[in-house]
């Protein structure tokens, strides 16, 4: 049997030194990545001009006026409002029915697991589906929902086409769609929780109450604080729903940051302003992913320790 | 079958240096123990030694030729785990067979090799499972018969006994050497267990403090230790460990225990006069009658058996505590007054500060033991 | 364990039920609505009782609506193609670039690795508009506009950052002393990737790649931006759909029928991937 081998054998075959090896492997995928900066960098320069595509001999840099005027806007604090109103509606509303049903199906009996694979489904269809779904559902002429609220004397239920109901209805149809992910991820941590506790508890005589409150929230926490930063970081850039439903429509009613920069974009030609609203969104959910990327790193130690 | 040689390794993780400036050299076909607690990188430099990490500064080489930049896959080194690592997806023979089939070996070949090395290590019968269907201590023999199918010319054992029950880490230990020489291989064997090392090992080296602390054979380190934390992890019951401050006066070297005077070999000089501490090993002391000359009187305090030894637990008139060990069935006293001779020969003195030894008595033969 | 009273358990079946009614009945409504004719649509009462017809699916897949007004072309058909060489192109690059990458970031903290990741799973959570919008008009000086090698591409941002997620945390898991065996015995890191780490990761890698494919065939804003009619993906086509004048409502419900049940099927044939995926995913990184 040779002892060690050969120098010539060594030099066989690719050789990549190891220091260059990682970066090798990951060059590909960080190339992509620095395609996709170079909009991102043109995005920041053109909300620092005036720049609209059906004018644009008058395209210049105006710096940070486009910022300064939404000071003075009513339609930036509108923009602003729906969407903070929008993500924070989504987000409790999904939490406390996704915590809800988490908590009925936390047994693992067959019934349960085929329930929470059935409520996978909502989870799975395009948002943009969704809304077209809901849509139908709620059209004024031969919609369901449209028939059942004038079953119980709400004639005349405008769903979507009213100012009024228009948030109610995109906020239902998101709750549709997005529950079953927070319901998931809790279920899991639910599933996950150490069981002495509950036993000792049990034993004591601990009252329930008590036992959600001061035991299991409290362990929940870190999958809770994921979830909830998970679904705000979606739903204050959400646009598939709203714009599939109403475009932002009635009026401005539903004109939260992506679909308002899309429509400066597209309908106003108003590249400058667009790029604006996006970068200010953009800071919002940069420092939201970083709140997040932190709490879920600490998430994951905690599970690696616990393996 | 290869020589191994270390020339001034250093290994850094961040801040903390595990290794600094390590050198040792491997006879062929000796078995080299690298002895230790946790922590004093005897893992890291098996992982060294082995090519899948990279030493910050040193050369290490085999058999004559330099290993630096030389890749795992080239080293012809066989390496046995501490944690098995194991394929999980692979069942016992393609685990072993790795490498045979490496080396592209034809199909008879590798199915020879594997099923002697299995019939070796009595795995034979468990060749078709999968790693979670074994016993851990098929699981070890598993990973040892893979680390020794390719006759490798150096064997790297990483605590291989340690996730084992006691009854087969005690077989293992008396088939191991047999098996290891007869493949000839030069081999390093981590454990932290001293008995392991001393029953394995034809050389000791005891680590710490990012280096070597000593090197030598099981004797040279039980008889002789370099220091008192060397002194204290050979050796059960535990050395006992005595502050003293050994006096020269006309008679010669002395120091006092239990009022009494008790006389110190020649070559203790430099122990004269500085705090020291006096190691005397339990088996060094013994039981006699009162009267003796030179016999400390003590208070006994307790017997216990251990397995093959009974020791006694004493009290000085100082109120310090010895342990005493004697072979088991052997006659002693277990209650009340007793006296104890000292082996001047057999004590061992450390210098308090350092931990350092001064001086060991006199010869290093174990003592004759008189029949009581 | 629990003592619950009859009542308790009789709140629970019906809080469930009404959960499940809740999600499940507008899938079924949709359902039931694409096997109907624009008469039972239309008729209120909603009808429960009525006689299915395959009409609107075959105008959709033949392409072609004959009615009183004439004969329409439905382009439907394409969209769903779109939809499919699209995601299964995506994922399949993104699986082709993302895991190599993400062994190297598992296996080798080298200088940057964890800004780098940090930047990549940013991309994730940022505006695609942001990026999208100045797209446009770099793509058409590029002549990649609606191209499907542009959307392909465009599309790694949803896929990439996901795969280097989730299978991060999967090639971590593999304990590197198993690596390590298998290098001593004689294989190159190649050989290593391929034969060890490739394998025992399998599953993460599975449920990464079925996420990926699900969230690029949900994709709607990024096809919306830089695709032209012939390539747009479902989503957007079925909306497209709705705007057009002369389409039966049973034929939009079938298009959303056919244009959520890969999906679906997917996620009930794979749901064990896929919570393990979306959960574990999330916790494991």
């Amino acid at each position: 049997m040779p002892a060690v081998v050969s120098t010539a054998r060594r030099r066989s075959g690719l050789r990549i030194s190891k220091r260059a090896l990682p970066y090798v492997l990951s060059l590909p995928a960080l190339l992509v990545c620095i395609g996709i900066l170079v909009p991102f960098f043109a995005a920041v320069l053109y909300s620092f001009q005036r720049y609209r595509l059906s004018q644009p001999w008058n395209r210049q840099y105006n710096w940070g006026e486009n910022y300064l005027n939404f000071f003075t806007d009513p339609g930036f604090w509108n923009t602003l409002r729906v969407s903070l109103v929008y993500a924070g509606s989504t987000v409790v509303l999904e939490l406390l029915l996704g915590l809800g049903i988490a908590l009925l199906l936390q047994k693992r009996t067959r019934l349960n697991n085929f329930i929470s694979i059935m409520l996978l489904m909502p989870l799975m269809t395009a948002p943009a589906l969704a809304a077209l779904m809901w849509k139908l559902m709620t059209n004024p002429g031969f919609g369901v929902l449209s028939y059942l609220a004038s079953l119980v004397g709400l004639q005349d239920f405008r769903w979507a086409s009213s100012p009024s109901t228009a948030l109610f209805t995109v906020v239902l149809v998101d709750i549709w769609v997005y529950t079953p992910f927070i319901m998931i991820l809790l279920l899991a941590g639910l599933r996950s929780l150490p069981t002495q506790p509950f036993e000792a508890a049990a034993l004591d005589g601990v009252p329930r109450s008590f036992v959600f409150f001061r035991i299991t929230l409290p362990m929940l926490m870190p999958y809770i604080l994921t979830a909830t930063l998970f679904r705000l970081l979606d739903s204050i850039q959400q646009f598939d729903i709203i714009y599939a439903m109403t475009q932002g429509g009635p009026g401005d009613t539903l004109t939260v940051f992506q679909v308002e920069a899309y429509l400066n974009f597209f309908q106003s030609t108003n590249v400058g302003r667009s790029a604006a609203l996006l970068m200010i969104l953009w800071v919002i959910t940069y420092f939201l992913s970083f709140v997040f990327i932190k709490n879920w790193l600490r998430l994951r130690e905690r599970a690696r320790g616990e393996a | 079958m290869a020589t191994l040689e270390l020339h001034n390794i250093v290994k850094r993780f961040k801040d903390n240096t595990v290794l600094d400036d390590v050198s040792l050299t491997v006879n062929d076909g000796e078995i080299l123990v690298l002895f230790g607690p946790s922590g004093a990188g005897k893992t890291v430099l098996l992982r060294l030694i082995a090519g899948v990490l990279d030493a910050d500064a040193g050369r290490i080489v085999i058999d004559g030729e330099d290993m630096t930049g030389v890749d795992a896959e080239f080293r012809g080194v066989g390496m046995a785990f501490q944690n098995f690592a194991l394929f999980p997806h692979m069942d016992a023979f393609a685990n072993i067979a790795t490498p045979l089939e490496a080396r592209k070996a034809p199909r008879d070949a590798v199915k020879a090799g594997v099923e002697s090395v299995a019939r070796l290590l009595k795995i034979d019968h468990v060749l078709t499972h999968r790693p979670r269907a074994l016993s851990n201590g098929q699981k070890q023999r598993t990973a040892l018969a893979r680390a020794l199918v390719g006759s490798p010319p150096v064997l790297l054992l990483d605590d291989p006994l340690r996730n084992v029950d006691a009854k087969l880490r005690f077989e293992m230990r008396l088939e191991l050497p047999r098996l290891l020489a007869d493949r000839g291989a030069t081999v390093i064997y981590v454990t932290q267990d001293y008995k392991e090392a001393m029953a394995l090992g034809d050389r000791i080296a005891v680590m710490g403090q990012a280096g070597i602390r000593q090197l030598g054979t099981p004797e040279e380190i039980y008889l002789q230790p370099a220091g008192l934390e060397i002194a204290r992890l050979f050796g059960d019951p535990t050395i006992n460990l005595l502050d003293v401050r050994p006096s020269r006066d006309g008679q010669g070297i002395h120091v006092a225990l239990s009022g009494t005077r008790v006389e110190l070999p020649a070559a203790m000089e430099p122990s004269v006069g500085r705090a020291c501490v006096a190691g005397l090993r339990p088996e060094t002391l013994r039981f006699v009658k009162a009267g003796t000359k030179g016999a400390v009187p003590v208070t006994i305090e307790a017997e216990t058996p251990l397995n093959e030894k009974t020791v006694t637990l004493v009290r000085t008139r100082g109120g310090r505590e010895i342990l005493v060990s004697r072979p088991a069935g052997t006659p002693g006293p277990d209650h009340g007054e007793a006296f104890l001779d000292i082996d001047a020969g057999g004590v061992l003195m450390f210098d308090k500060a350092s931990g350092e030894r001064l001086a060991a008595g006199g010869p290093a033969a174990p003592r004759k033991r008189a029949t009581a | 364990m629990e003592h619950t009273s009859l009542i308790e358990r009789i709140l629970r079946a019906v809080a469930l039920a009404l959960v499940v009614v809740f999600f499940m009945f507008p899938l079924l409504w949709i359902f039931l609505m694409s096997f109907q004719t624009n008469e039972t649509i239309l008729s209120i009462p909603p009808e429960l009782f009525f006689t299915p017809t395959l009409q609107n699916y075959t105008a959709l897949i033949t392409g072609k609506l004959t009615s009183a007004a004439g004969t329409l072309d439905i382009a439907f058909m394409r969209n769903l193609w779109n939809s499919v060489f699209l995601s299964v192109t995506s994922v399949a690059v993104s699986l082709l670039l993302g895991v190599p990458a993400a062994y190297a970031f598992a296996r080798h903290k080298f200088r940057g690795s964890e800004d780098i990741a940090f930047t990549l799973l940013s991309f994730r959570f940022a505006p695609p508009l942001l990026v999208l919008l100045p797209l446009t008009l770099y793509f058409q000086q590029l002549g990649l506009a609606n191209t499907y090698f542009g959307l392909v591409w465009v599309y790694q941002l949803i896929c990439l950052p996901l795969i280097l997620w989730i299978v991060r945390g999967y090639f971590e898991d593999i304990s590197a002393d198993v690596e390590y065996a298998y290098r001593i015995a004689g294989h190159s890191w190649f050989a290593t990737f391929r034969k060890i780490a490739l394998p025992l990761a399998g599953p993460g890698i599975a449920a990464a790649g079925l996420l990926a494919f699900i969230f690029a065939w949900n994709n709607f804003v990024f096809a919306l931006v830089l695709a032209s009619a012939d390539k747009q993906p479902v989503t957007v086509g079925a909306l497209a759909f709705v705007t057009a004048s002369g389409i039966q409502y049973g034929q939009i419900a079938a298009a959303i029928v056919l244009s959520i049940a890969p999906t679906l099927a997917l996620a009930l044939y794979a749901q064990r991937y896929l919570v393990e995926g979306l959960s574990l995913g999330a916790v494991k990184g």
